[in-house]
Order: C-alpha cells, then structure tokens, then sequence
C-alpha cells in the first residue's frame, strides 16, 4: 500500500522508528505540536493536510493524532479512507493502549506527562502547558507575568498570572513515559530534571509504539483504530470507542 | 442618616469597582456602604448582581475577556468578604444554593472558578467543591447541602464520563430529581449533555448564570 501519515510532532520520534520497519511505502509528514491549544482552529489545520493528501491518490492517510479534545473531529478525506488510533490523546497513543492509559490514569490523578517528543519538541515558553493534549486552551492565556503586569498592573498582573498558573499546584508527580526510541536516555534525565524543580514525583512508565507500528504496518484492528470510508467523517463516540465515523 | 445621593454613590462605586476588577476600591466601597448604614441585600442586589450582569454582557460582547472575568471575580469576592458576616449575624441567606467543581480526575478549574465568581455575584450561595471531586463527594455535598443547582466542570475528553457517573451516583442515592443538573467545559456539548441525563449545557460562564437563573424559576 501507498500510505500518507500525517502525525503530530510529539509522536514523530516515534514515527521515525516505525515507519521504515513497515512492509508499505510510508510518507510521513509532521505538523508542529500544540495545535489543540487552538481548539476548533485545529480542525481547520489537519483538514487542509487531509486535503492536500487526498489529492495524492493514497491508499490510506494515517493520522498520528488521538480525538485531541476534540480538534480531530469533523475531519474527513473525499476520495481516500483515513485511519486515526482510538485515543483521547497522545498519552492514550504513548502508553500503547486507551486501556493502559485508563488504568494508568484512574490511579494517579495530578500527573504531569513527558514523553520523548514533549520533551524534545516543546518550545521554552510552553513550559506552562500541561503534557496532555485533551486539554483544549480556549482561555488563550498563554502570558508571561511580564507581559500580564504590564497590561494589568502589578497586582492585578500577578494575581492572574497566579490564577493562570494555579493548575500546576495540583499537580504532585511527574510520569515520563519511555518510548523505546534512541532519545529516550536524554529526554528521560531532562524529565526528571523537571519533576525535581517543581517539587514532583518522578516516576516512569513502559509506553510503546506498538500502535503506530501497527498503523503503518496496516493491521487496522477494529478495537484499537478506527477507519473511515472516503467521505465520511470522524465523529466523538466517547466510552470505549472514542471515535467513530460517519 | 444619609442622602439619598450618598446612597446611589455608594452603588455605583462598588458597580464600578467590579466592572473595573479593582479588588481595592470594591473593598473600599462597601466598607463605606457598611458605615453609612446601608443594608446588605440592597446593595447586593442595587450594585453586585447588576455589576456582574454587566461583566458578563462585556464578555458576550467579546469586549471582556477571561482576565477581566477573573478580576472582576475577585473585586465582587474582596466586597463579600465583608458582607457574609453580616448576612450571617443577621440570619439572611441567598435563596438559591449551587454546588459547583470540577469532576474527578480533572485539575483545570479556572472556567469552573469563573462560573462560581459569577454566580455567587448574581446573588446565589456557591459551594465550590474544588476540582477533582469524586461522585461520592457531589453526592454527599447534595444531601447535606441541599442545593438546588449541581454544575460540573470538566476540560478532558478522557474526565467526560465522570459526569455520567455522578449524575448515575445520584440516582442511586434518590437524589437525582432534587437537584437540576448542569455541566460545561471546553469539549462538553449539548449533545452530552443530553445523552447523560443533565438538565443543561452552557458554552460559557455568563450562559451559566442565564441558564441557572432559568432552571431554577421553572
């Protein structure tokens, strides 16, 4: 098969190492990460890659993203059938599994997550953001207290600036999960590095690439991908299935 | 004895303070009200709750934004401060009783935090259960509380369905008809919203008071 993946940044790491172990000719191609701080503004983003993929007379376009708090739904493919993960996000995708993720996620709430893409993509100043692409930042409040005391005033600028910051005191551990890949060693020490400044426990989980081997190998189970036909379009399905076309 | 004039300049001065989130001036304001002898449910009613209709008009003018709502908050919050000690040596209480969080497993609690700000300004008792709030704590919260109004917050796709249980809690514990049901968060929809049994859905903080206001006269 001719398959297209378009994948977000954060699991290209990942991508790089699968990719060329899969039977079909893959082309991946990697948009910049923290597009679901756009909210509904992402859609718009990955429909005009989708577009532009269908034109490539594909057999399948692979997409490297989870429902992503809901920026990947609506999309769809005129001509060629399109093949997400069945994942909330891309710690659903990391960890190998929504079961794993889910089990994972129900005993430790309060965890910031790292994977070797956040770590190695994420920009300086996105420090502030959260390791979990669900969240989806309609807030728009991506400010420096510098830049909100000069707006506000220095004590209205400090208070929003504590306001905007308060969800990272919730937090009280950080989990790095390690992905296999060659940077995992380095992005695993900077991780911990991390969790130590701010006061978090560090701990680590055993994720995988397991799911995108098998997306680009093109074992399509029903439980773990969802495919859907040309011209029908991904919808939230919620509970197990997380995804679902019509 | 005071003027009638010193009196709507008292008003207007706490309206001010809050349309304008300046924390100070809003304290300033009542401690002056509170001088002059003013009553409580008055300058409630005469300066809070319109203030906050105002606050919230700007949002869905798109003049406000999220900064503004949460000072703002914080300008009507200095001002009760010095009210509900009042109100509860005098024995008054707001009608109206919301229990508001953020359901379990979830951490974001600013848009939650915004809604409490605003409802607790147009004049309802709000007891804010924080964030991560498991069915059982709503659960508890609705028996000893006796609210009339439930709001649940979540901001993860992955937390959604812990607004399905808790509503299921509170079936189970005879309490679902007692309480209207109300939920939010950046990808929560009507359509969950129905799916699940809640009794409303608002995109937005000031559509929570509008909704909540609405709910509870019918």
């Amino acid at each position: 098969m001719r398959l297209k993946a378009i994948v977000c940044q954060v699991l290209s790491r990942e991508m790089e190492a699968v990719a060329p172990r899969s039977p079909h000719s893959v082309k991946v191609e990697a948009l910049t990460m923290g597009l679901h701080d756009l909210g509904a503004g992402m859609r718009s983003h990955l429909q005009e890659r989708i577009d532009a993929a269908d034109a490539g007379g594909y057999d399948a376009i692979l997409l490297g993203y989870g429902l992503c708090g809901r920026g990947t739904e609506g999309l769809r493919a005129r001509t060629t059938q399109l093949v997400l993960p069945r994942a909330h996000d891309c710690i659903g995708i990391l960890m190998g599994s929504y079961k794993k993720y889910a089990d994972y996620f129900e005993g430790h709430s309060g965890v910031y997550y790292r994977s070797p893409g956040w770590i190695e993509f994420q920009a300086p100043g996105q420090w502030l953001q959260p390791a979990q692409a669900t969240m989806k930042n309609t807030l728009g409040e991506r400010r420096t207290r510098e830049e909100l005391v000069a707006q506000y005033g220095e004590e209205n600028g400090d208070y929003l600036f504590e306001q905007f910051s308060a969800y990272r005191r919730h937090y009280s551990g950080l989990t790095y999960i390690a992905t296999g890949v060659p940077s995992d060693e380095n992005c695993r020490t900077l991780a911990r590095a991390e969790a130590e400044r701010e006061g978090w426990a560090f701990e680590e989980v055993k994720g995988s690439a397991e799911l995108l081997q098998r997306m680009v190998d093109g074992e399509w189970d029903a439980e773990s991908f969802l495919v859907v036909p040309p011209g029908a379009t991904v919808c939230t399905a919620l509970g197990d299935a997380v995804v679902t076309a019509k | 004895m005071h003027v009638d004039g010193e009196v709507m300049a008292q008003f207007q001065d706490l309206y001010d303070a809050i349309v304008n989130g300046d924390a100070k001036k809003a304290r300033a304001a009542t401690e002056a009200a509170i001088a002059a002898g003013t009553a409580t449910m008055e300058l409630i009613s005469g300066s809070m709750v319109p203030a906050m209709d105002e606050v919230g008009r700007l949002f869905e003018a798109e003049e406000y934004f999220v900064p503004e709502l949460l000072l703002a908050g914080r300008a009507m919050k200095s001002a009760m401060e010095l009210l509900r000690p009042l109100m509860i040596a005098s024995g008054q209480r707001f009608p109206t009783r919301v229990v508001i969080g953020t359901v379990k497993g979830d951490l974001h609690d600013i848009g939650k935090n915004i809604v409490a700000s605003m409802l607790e300004g147009g004049g309802f008792e709000v007891i804010d259960l924080g964030a991560d709030v498991a069915p059982e704590k709503f659960v508890a919260a609705v028996e000893e509380r006796e609210p009339h109004v439930v709001c649940m917050s979540a901001l993860l796709t992955v937390t959604m369905p812990a607004m399905r249980t808790t509503i299921d809690a509170l079936k189970s514990a005879g309490l679902r008809e007692r309480v209207k049901v109300l939920i939010g968060g950046a990808p929560v929809t009507t359509e969950y919203a129905r799916e699940i049994g809640a009794d409303g859905y608002s995109e937005n903080a000031s559509g929570a008071v509008s909704l909540v206001k609405r709910l509870v006269a019918a």
